[in-house]
Protein backbone atom coordinates (compact mmCIF):
# COMPACT_ATOMS: atom_id res chain seq x y z
CA UNK A 1 0.00 0.00 0.00
CA UNK A 2 1.59 3.43 -0.80
CA UNK A 3 0.26 5.38 1.59
CA UNK A 4 0.98 3.45 4.89
CA UNK A 5 0.53 5.62 7.73
CA UNK A 6 2.98 5.11 10.16
CA UNK A 7 1.53 4.96 14.11
CA UNK A 8 3.26 5.98 16.84
CA UNK A 9 3.84 2.08 19.40
CA UNK A 10 2.57 5.02 22.82
CA UNK A 11 -0.60 4.89 20.50
CA UNK A 12 -0.22 1.12 20.94
CA UNK A 13 0.46 0.66 24.62
CA UNK A 14 -1.47 4.04 25.75
CA UNK A 15 -4.74 3.87 23.66
CA UNK A 16 -5.32 0.45 21.80
CA UNK A 17 -4.44 -2.12 24.81
CA UNK A 18 -6.13 0.17 27.40
CA UNK A 19 -9.39 0.49 26.12
CA UNK A 20 -9.37 -3.40 24.98
CA UNK A 21 -8.60 -4.25 28.58
CA UNK A 22 -11.07 -1.80 29.90
CA UNK A 23 -13.62 -2.86 27.76
CA UNK A 24 -13.77 -6.46 29.24
CA UNK A 25 -13.38 -5.55 32.79
CA UNK A 26 -15.89 -3.71 32.56
CA UNK A 27 -18.22 -6.68 31.01
CA UNK A 28 -17.17 -8.52 33.74
CA UNK A 29 -17.86 -5.64 35.93
CA UNK A 30 -21.05 -5.64 34.61
CA UNK A 31 -22.20 -9.04 34.42
CA UNK A 32 -21.06 -9.08 38.34
CA UNK A 33 -23.35 -5.68 39.16
CA UNK A 34 -26.30 -6.75 37.38
CA UNK A 35 -25.99 -10.40 39.07
CA UNK A 36 -25.76 -8.33 42.94
CA UNK A 37 -28.89 -5.90 42.06
CA UNK A 38 -31.10 -9.00 40.59
CA UNK A 39 -33.78 -8.81 43.46
CA UNK A 40 -34.42 -12.48 44.12
CA UNK A 41 -38.14 -11.80 45.69
CA UNK A 42 -39.92 -14.55 47.02
CA UNK A 43 -41.83 -15.63 43.75
CA UNK A 44 -45.80 -16.14 43.91
CA UNK A 45 -46.73 -19.38 44.96
CA UNK A 46 -50.06 -19.63 42.38
CA UNK A 47 -47.41 -18.70 39.31
CA UNK A 48 -44.56 -21.51 40.68
CA UNK A 49 -47.20 -24.40 40.89
CA UNK A 50 -48.75 -23.51 37.30
CA UNK A 51 -45.08 -23.56 35.98
CA UNK A 52 -44.67 -27.14 37.82
CA UNK A 53 -47.76 -28.25 36.34
CA UNK A 54 -46.86 -26.79 32.68
CA UNK A 55 -43.63 -28.74 33.50
CA UNK A 56 -44.89 -32.16 34.88
CA UNK A 57 -47.65 -32.13 31.17
CA UNK A 58 -44.82 -31.32 29.07
CA UNK A 59 -43.39 -34.72 30.56
CA UNK A 60 -46.42 -36.23 30.27
CA UNK A 61 -46.32 -35.47 26.41
CA UNK A 62 -42.63 -36.02 25.50
CA UNK A 63 -42.97 -39.55 27.45
CA UNK A 64 -46.67 -40.48 25.73
CA UNK A 65 -45.04 -43.26 24.13
CA UNK A 66 -43.54 -45.12 26.66
CA UNK A 67 -46.70 -45.74 28.81
CA UNK A 68 -50.02 -47.60 27.66
CA UNK A 69 -52.96 -45.97 25.99
CA UNK A 70 -54.80 -46.36 29.00
CA UNK A 71 -52.27 -44.89 31.40
CA UNK A 72 -52.07 -41.74 29.22
CA UNK A 73 -55.74 -41.60 28.57
CA UNK A 74 -56.16 -41.43 32.54
CA UNK A 75 -52.96 -38.76 32.84
CA UNK A 76 -54.44 -37.11 30.37
CA UNK A 77 -58.21 -36.34 32.07
CA UNK A 78 -56.06 -35.87 34.91
CA UNK A 79 -55.11 -32.69 33.20
CA UNK A 80 -57.14 -31.33 31.02
CA UNK A 81 -60.52 -32.55 31.69
CA UNK A 82 -63.13 -29.27 31.74
CA UNK A 83 -63.88 -29.66 35.20
CA UNK A 84 -61.25 -29.56 37.60
CA UNK A 85 -58.41 -30.51 35.03
CA UNK A 86 -54.96 -29.40 36.56
CA UNK A 87 -54.86 -27.30 32.73
CA UNK A 88 -58.02 -26.09 32.91
CA UNK A 89 -58.38 -22.30 33.59
CA UNK A 90 -61.79 -20.71 34.01
CA UNK A 91 -62.64 -18.19 31.60
CA UNK A 92 -62.82 -15.35 34.94
CA UNK A 93 -59.81 -16.10 36.58
CA UNK A 94 -57.59 -15.82 33.71
CA UNK A 95 -58.32 -12.05 33.00
CA UNK A 96 -57.03 -11.48 36.58
CA UNK A 97 -54.12 -13.37 36.93
CA UNK A 98 -53.18 -11.24 33.97
CA UNK A 99 -54.16 -8.15 35.23
CA UNK A 100 -52.50 -9.22 38.79
CA UNK A 101 -49.16 -9.32 36.85
CA UNK A 102 -49.77 -6.42 35.43
CA UNK A 103 -49.98 -4.48 38.58
CA UNK A 104 -47.19 -6.23 40.36
CA UNK A 105 -44.34 -3.06 41.08
CA UNK A 106 -41.85 -5.40 41.75
CA UNK A 107 -41.78 -6.34 37.86
CA UNK A 108 -41.33 -3.27 35.95
CA UNK A 109 -38.72 -2.95 38.60
CA UNK A 110 -36.62 -5.71 37.86
CA UNK A 111 -36.95 -5.05 33.92
CA UNK A 112 -35.91 -1.49 34.64
CA UNK A 113 -32.84 -2.42 36.77
CA UNK A 114 -32.00 -4.83 33.99
CA UNK A 115 -31.89 -1.88 31.25
CA UNK A 116 -29.69 0.92 33.74
CA UNK A 117 -27.55 -2.02 34.24
CA UNK A 118 -27.06 -2.62 30.51
CA UNK A 119 -27.21 1.03 29.57
CA UNK A 120 -25.33 3.23 32.07
CA UNK A 121 -21.80 1.14 31.76
CA UNK A 122 -22.24 1.78 27.86
CA UNK A 123 -22.80 5.20 27.92
CA UNK A 124 -20.33 5.73 30.76
CA UNK A 125 -17.43 4.02 28.66
CA UNK A 126 -18.36 6.01 25.98
CA UNK A 127 -17.84 9.22 27.25
CA UNK A 128 -14.84 7.94 28.66
CA UNK A 129 -13.53 7.02 25.13
CA UNK A 130 -14.52 9.73 23.90
CA UNK A 131 -12.90 12.07 26.28
CA UNK A 132 -9.51 10.76 26.41
CA UNK A 133 -9.11 9.12 23.55
CA UNK A 134 -11.00 10.87 20.50
CA UNK A 135 -9.43 11.28 17.30
CA UNK A 136 -6.94 8.57 17.51
CA UNK A 137 -5.64 6.30 14.45
CA UNK A 138 -5.68 3.59 16.92
CA UNK A 139 -6.09 0.37 14.35
CA UNK A 140 -6.18 -0.99 11.23
CA UNK A 141 -7.84 -3.54 9.91
CA UNK A 142 -6.21 -5.93 7.91
CA UNK A 143 -9.19 -7.19 5.31
CA UNK A 144 -10.17 -3.83 2.88
CA UNK A 145 -13.38 -2.06 2.50
CA UNK A 146 -15.42 -0.14 0.60
CA UNK A 147 -15.86 3.70 0.83
CA UNK A 148 -19.40 3.11 2.56
CA UNK A 149 -17.49 2.02 5.74
CA UNK A 150 -15.92 4.84 6.23
CA UNK A 151 -18.65 6.36 8.49
CA UNK A 152 -18.83 3.31 10.82
CA UNK A 153 -15.01 2.66 10.72
CA UNK A 154 -13.38 6.30 11.06
CA UNK A 155 -16.27 7.79 13.27
CA UNK A 156 -14.23 10.69 15.24
CA UNK A 157 -12.03 11.65 12.22
CA UNK A 158 -12.58 14.19 9.79
CA UNK A 159 -10.36 12.75 7.58
CA UNK A 160 -11.18 11.89 3.51
CA UNK A 161 -8.07 10.80 2.47
CA UNK A 162 -6.80 8.27 4.96
CA UNK A 163 -7.49 4.69 3.75
CA UNK A 164 -10.71 3.29 4.89
CA UNK A 165 -9.10 0.04 6.58
CA UNK A 166 -7.43 2.46 9.61
CA UNK A 167 -9.79 2.35 12.33
CA UNK A 168 -10.32 5.19 14.75
CA UNK A 169 -10.27 4.58 18.54
CA UNK A 170 -13.99 5.62 19.19
CA UNK A 171 -14.80 2.92 16.16
CA UNK A 172 -12.41 0.55 18.21
CA UNK A 173 -14.82 0.91 20.88
CA UNK A 174 -17.41 -0.26 19.41
CA UNK A 175 -15.86 -3.18 17.48
CA UNK A 176 -15.16 -4.37 20.88
CA UNK A 177 -18.49 -3.90 21.83
CA UNK A 178 -19.80 -6.33 19.43
CA UNK A 179 -16.96 -8.62 19.55
CA UNK A 180 -16.71 -9.40 22.85
CA UNK A 181 -19.41 -10.69 22.87
CA UNK A 182 -18.02 -14.10 22.75
CA UNK A 183 -15.34 -13.58 24.72
CA UNK A 184 -17.55 -13.05 27.58
CA UNK A 185 -19.89 -16.08 27.19
CA UNK A 186 -17.31 -17.80 27.22
CA UNK A 187 -15.21 -16.33 30.65
CA UNK A 188 -18.16 -15.44 32.65
CA UNK A 189 -20.34 -18.64 31.65
CA UNK A 190 -23.77 -18.66 30.14
CA UNK A 191 -26.29 -16.31 31.87
CA UNK A 192 -23.99 -13.23 31.44
CA UNK A 193 -25.37 -10.11 31.37
CA UNK A 194 -24.37 -9.13 27.99
CA UNK A 195 -26.83 -11.29 26.17
CA UNK A 196 -29.61 -9.89 28.13
CA UNK A 197 -31.91 -9.02 25.01
CA UNK A 198 -32.46 -12.84 24.37
CA UNK A 199 -33.03 -13.65 27.82
CA UNK A 200 -35.36 -10.72 28.57
CA UNK A 201 -37.50 -11.71 25.55
CA UNK A 202 -37.60 -15.32 27.09
CA UNK A 203 -38.59 -13.79 30.43
CA UNK A 204 -41.44 -11.81 29.27
CA UNK A 205 -42.26 -14.55 27.49
CA UNK A 206 -42.81 -16.53 30.37
CA UNK A 207 -43.64 -14.46 33.15
CA UNK A 208 -46.78 -12.65 31.36
CA UNK A 209 -48.79 -15.41 30.56
CA UNK A 210 -48.92 -18.27 32.90
CA UNK A 211 -52.83 -19.04 31.70
CA UNK A 212 -52.66 -18.61 28.39
CA UNK A 213 -49.33 -20.95 28.11
CA UNK A 214 -51.75 -23.64 30.41
CA UNK A 215 -54.34 -23.31 27.69
CA UNK A 216 -51.70 -24.20 25.25
CA UNK A 217 -50.17 -26.97 26.94
CA UNK A 218 -53.82 -28.34 26.94
CA UNK A 219 -54.52 -27.98 23.31
CA UNK A 220 -51.29 -29.68 22.64
CA UNK A 221 -51.54 -32.37 25.32
CA UNK A 222 -55.32 -33.04 23.84
CA UNK A 223 -54.15 -33.67 20.15
CA UNK A 224 -51.08 -36.13 21.47
CA UNK A 225 -51.18 -39.17 19.06
CA UNK A 226 -50.41 -42.05 21.68
CA UNK A 227 -48.81 -44.55 20.21
CA UNK A 228 -47.41 -47.12 22.52
CA UNK A 229 -43.92 -48.22 22.15
CA UNK A 230 -43.17 -50.52 24.50
CA UNK A 231 -44.10 -53.58 22.66
CA UNK A 232 -41.71 -53.13 20.08
CA UNK A 233 -39.07 -52.48 22.42
CA UNK A 234 -38.13 -55.89 23.25
CA UNK A 235 -36.94 -56.32 19.72
CA UNK A 236 -35.19 -53.08 20.67
CA UNK A 237 -33.10 -54.40 23.61
CA UNK A 238 -32.76 -57.87 22.03
CA UNK A 239 -30.78 -55.67 18.72
CA UNK A 240 -28.28 -54.00 21.17
CA UNK A 241 -27.78 -56.71 23.11
CA UNK A 242 -26.72 -58.46 20.80
CA UNK A 243 -24.76 -55.88 19.07
CA UNK A 244 -23.27 -55.37 22.41
CA UNK A 245 -22.30 -59.02 23.05
CA UNK A 246 -21.00 -59.96 19.10
CA UNK B 1 -20.58 -35.12 25.73
CA UNK B 2 -19.90 -38.28 24.85
CA UNK B 3 -21.40 -39.95 28.26
CA UNK B 4 -24.62 -38.11 28.15
CA UNK B 5 -26.46 -39.95 24.97
CA UNK B 6 -24.48 -43.23 24.89
CA UNK B 7 -27.73 -44.78 25.75
CA UNK B 8 -30.12 -43.16 23.20
CA UNK B 9 -27.39 -43.58 20.46
CA UNK B 10 -27.68 -47.19 21.40
CA UNK B 11 -31.32 -46.96 20.70
CA UNK B 12 -31.05 -44.83 17.84
CA UNK B 13 -29.26 -47.27 16.28
CA UNK B 14 -31.49 -50.35 16.68
CA UNK B 15 -34.73 -47.91 16.02
CA UNK B 16 -33.70 -48.02 12.60
CA UNK B 17 -34.50 -51.94 12.78
CA UNK B 18 -37.96 -51.35 14.18
CA UNK B 19 -39.44 -47.62 13.97
CA UNK B 20 -38.46 -44.43 14.30
CA UNK B 21 -39.80 -42.88 17.67
CA UNK B 22 -37.50 -39.95 18.65
CA UNK B 23 -35.87 -40.56 21.64
CA UNK B 24 -33.79 -37.59 22.35
CA UNK B 25 -33.62 -36.27 26.16
CA UNK B 26 -34.29 -32.37 25.33
CA UNK B 27 -32.03 -31.46 28.16
CA UNK B 28 -29.38 -33.85 26.44
CA UNK B 29 -29.32 -32.25 23.03
CA UNK B 30 -29.17 -28.36 24.37
CA UNK B 31 -25.58 -29.38 26.77
CA UNK B 32 -24.44 -30.84 23.09
CA UNK B 33 -25.14 -27.24 21.43
CA UNK B 34 -24.08 -25.50 24.25
CA UNK B 35 -20.74 -27.80 23.68
CA UNK B 36 -21.23 -26.46 19.49
CA UNK B 37 -21.18 -22.82 20.48
CA UNK B 38 -18.40 -22.90 22.78
CA UNK B 39 -16.19 -24.50 21.09
CA UNK B 40 -16.87 -22.49 18.05
CA UNK B 41 -16.08 -19.30 19.90
CA UNK B 42 -13.10 -20.38 21.63
CA UNK B 43 -11.58 -22.01 18.30
CA UNK B 44 -12.73 -18.61 16.27
CA UNK B 45 -10.81 -16.43 19.12
CA UNK B 46 -7.81 -18.29 19.19
CA UNK B 47 -7.83 -18.53 15.33
CA UNK B 48 -8.10 -14.77 14.97
CA UNK B 49 -4.94 -14.48 17.57
CA UNK B 50 -3.19 -16.91 15.10
CA UNK B 51 -4.54 -15.37 11.86
CA UNK B 52 -3.30 -11.87 13.26
CA UNK B 53 0.22 -13.21 14.36
CA UNK B 54 0.76 -14.63 11.18
CA UNK B 55 -0.26 -11.30 9.15
CA UNK B 56 -3.02 -12.75 7.12
CA UNK B 57 -4.42 -9.83 5.31
CA UNK B 58 -7.34 -9.69 3.01
CA UNK B 59 -9.17 -13.04 1.67
CA UNK B 60 -6.60 -15.45 3.45
CA UNK B 61 -7.76 -14.16 6.53
CA UNK B 62 -11.61 -15.03 6.11
CA UNK B 63 -10.22 -18.08 4.49
CA UNK B 64 -8.16 -19.21 7.59
CA UNK B 65 -11.40 -18.77 9.28
CA UNK B 66 -13.63 -20.80 7.29
CA UNK B 67 -10.65 -23.69 7.34
CA UNK B 68 -10.76 -22.96 10.86
CA UNK B 69 -14.68 -23.33 11.27
CA UNK B 70 -14.38 -26.90 9.06
CA UNK B 71 -11.79 -28.62 10.96
CA UNK B 72 -14.32 -27.46 13.74
CA UNK B 73 -16.86 -29.22 12.69
CA UNK B 74 -14.57 -32.46 11.61
CA UNK B 75 -13.40 -33.00 15.19
CA UNK B 76 -17.00 -32.06 16.58
CA UNK B 77 -18.79 -34.85 14.35
CA UNK B 78 -15.51 -37.38 15.17
CA UNK B 79 -16.25 -36.61 18.36
CA UNK B 80 -19.76 -37.45 18.22
CA UNK B 81 -18.00 -40.75 16.51
CA UNK B 82 -19.93 -39.83 13.01
CA UNK B 83 -23.33 -40.75 14.01
CA UNK B 84 -24.53 -36.60 14.23
CA UNK B 85 -28.24 -38.18 14.25
CA UNK B 86 -27.94 -39.62 17.89
CA UNK B 87 -26.45 -36.62 19.03
CA UNK B 88 -28.14 -33.81 16.84
CA UNK B 89 -31.16 -32.90 15.35
CA UNK B 90 -29.64 -32.04 12.16
CA UNK B 91 -26.04 -31.19 10.04
CA UNK B 92 -27.11 -27.78 9.51
CA UNK B 93 -26.93 -27.33 13.59
CA UNK B 94 -23.61 -28.73 14.07
CA UNK B 95 -21.91 -27.06 10.82
CA UNK B 96 -23.44 -23.75 11.11
CA UNK B 97 -24.21 -22.86 14.60
CA UNK B 98 -22.04 -20.41 16.01
CA UNK B 99 -20.93 -19.85 12.46
CA UNK B 100 -21.60 -15.82 12.48
CA UNK B 101 -21.19 -14.82 16.00
CA UNK B 102 -17.94 -16.54 15.93
CA UNK B 103 -17.26 -14.47 12.70
CA UNK B 104 -17.32 -11.54 14.95
CA UNK B 105 -15.04 -12.60 17.86
CA UNK B 106 -12.67 -13.66 15.19
CA UNK B 107 -12.65 -10.09 13.29
CA UNK B 108 -11.58 -8.46 16.13
CA UNK B 109 -9.19 -10.74 17.47
CA UNK B 110 -7.76 -11.09 14.26
CA UNK B 111 -7.32 -7.03 14.27
CA UNK B 112 -6.54 -6.81 17.80
CA UNK B 113 -2.94 -9.65 16.96
CA UNK B 114 -2.44 -8.06 13.88
CA UNK B 115 -1.69 -4.83 15.06
CA UNK B 116 -0.04 -5.34 17.81
CA UNK B 117 2.57 -7.57 15.95
CA UNK B 118 2.73 -5.77 12.19
CA UNK B 119 1.14 -1.98 12.21
CA UNK B 120 3.15 -0.81 15.47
Amino acid sequence: MAEDLVLDTAIRDWVLIPLSVVMVLIGVLRHFVSKLMRSNQVPDAKIVKEGQVIVRARNLRAGANFIPFKSFRARRFYYSNEENGLLFVPKGQAQNAQAQMFSDPNMAMDMMKKNLSMIIPQTLTFAWVNFFFSGFVAAKIPFPLTQRFRSMLQNGIDLSTVDVSYVSSRSWYFLNLFGLRGLFSLILGEDNATDDTQRMMQMSGFGFDPTRSLGAEKDSLDIVQHDWALPKFEHRAEAVLRKVLS
Amino acid sequence: MAGHNDSSAAEKKSSELTSDIPTFNAENLQSNMKIIYYSRTFLSIIGGVIAGILGFTGWTGFIFYFLVMAITSVGLVAKAGFSIDSYFNSWNQVILDGFFSGLMSFVLFWTFAYDMVHIF
